[in-house]
């Protein structure tokens, strides 16, 4: 457990940075859906890994994932 | 607590209600982002121009922090399992120094927009700016009081404390990083 707990804090690190340094390049769609993309991402590993959702009723984490692609998805929808 | 308990529909980790109250600030959190969305959407070359005038550095060392003392939560409820009292005590007050670093750096950028004359009336961007990271702030606020109760819970009681009781404190800290995750990129990064 500690060990994953571990991988997912530095997989989370890297995305961060990542998604910054997207940020920098010009804007184009394919940018800001990466940038939303990697959000998502962050959003449902923090949910499943740090919450320990990944041990909880399927119920629970649809709701997260349906989250992350519902405000992910609008957000590609409205600012494309 | 056995995994058949943990996949019962009203038995997730820290309990059904904390989840409850987590969903419904993700409910409320989401209903302003869509706003911000919609109202970026009209006017996308003013809400980009004001984006720029934020902080992207200030942003990003704020991602780091709260995903580090998320990380140092979620390490501390895995000791408190395996009865390593020392080490939650540990990673609960370093946690919970790294939430207070989050709301210091917060507030110097709010004194620097301040000082800037960029207050809520603004613009748009910044009405959506204020209201968003400012409850956004309040409840890492909040957070960083749980934590410390539950530490001194830890202190005081030692393994006694419920183990349900950790882990609902750590869910609702978890549950800033959740709202950040997705504050900081549209607010900071795409727009």
């Amino acid at each position: 457990m500690h060990q994953t707990i571990n991988k997912s804090f530095i997989v989370l690190i890297l995305l961060t940075i990542i998604g910054v340094a997207l940020s920098n390049m010009p804007h184009s769609t394919a940018i800001v859906a990466l940038i939303i993309l990697i959000a998502a991402i962050k959003f449902i590993t923090v949910g499943f890994q740090f919450m320990e959702l990944k041990i909880a009723n399927n119920f629970w984490k649809a709701l997260l994932i349906g989250y992350a692609v519902l405000i992910g998805g609008i957000y590609l929808i409205f600012l494309n | 607590m056995s995994l058949t308990t943990q996949k019962s529909i009203s038995n997730p980790p820290g309990g059904l209600l904390i989840w409850i109250v987590i969903y419904l600030e993700l409910l409320t959190y989401g209903i302003a982002l869509v706003g911000l969305a919609y109202y970026a959407a009209t006017n996308r070359t003013e809400f980009h121009n004001d984006s720029l005038l934020l902080n992207r550095t200030i942003g990003g060392i704020n991602t780091v922090l709260l995903l580090s003392s998320g990380f140092l939560i979620a390490k501390g409820v895995q000791f408190f399992k395996q009865n390593a009292l020392q080490k939650t005590k540990q990673y609960f007050a370093l946690a919970m120094l790294l939430g207070l670093g989050f709301l210091i750096l917060k507030g110097y950028e709010y004194f620097e927009k301040i000082d800037s004359g960029i207050s809520m009336d603004h613009s748009s961007f910044y009405i959506f700016y204020w209201l968003l990271t400012g409850f956004h702030w309040i409840h890492v606020l909040v957070g960083v009081v749980i934590l410390f109760f539950i530490r001194r819970s830890i202190v005081i009681k030692e393994d006694k404390v419920n183990i349900m009781d950790i882990e609902a404190g750590a869910a609702f800290w978890h549950m800033c990083d959740l709202i950040w995750l997705f504050l900081f990129p549209i607010l900071y990064l795409i727009l």
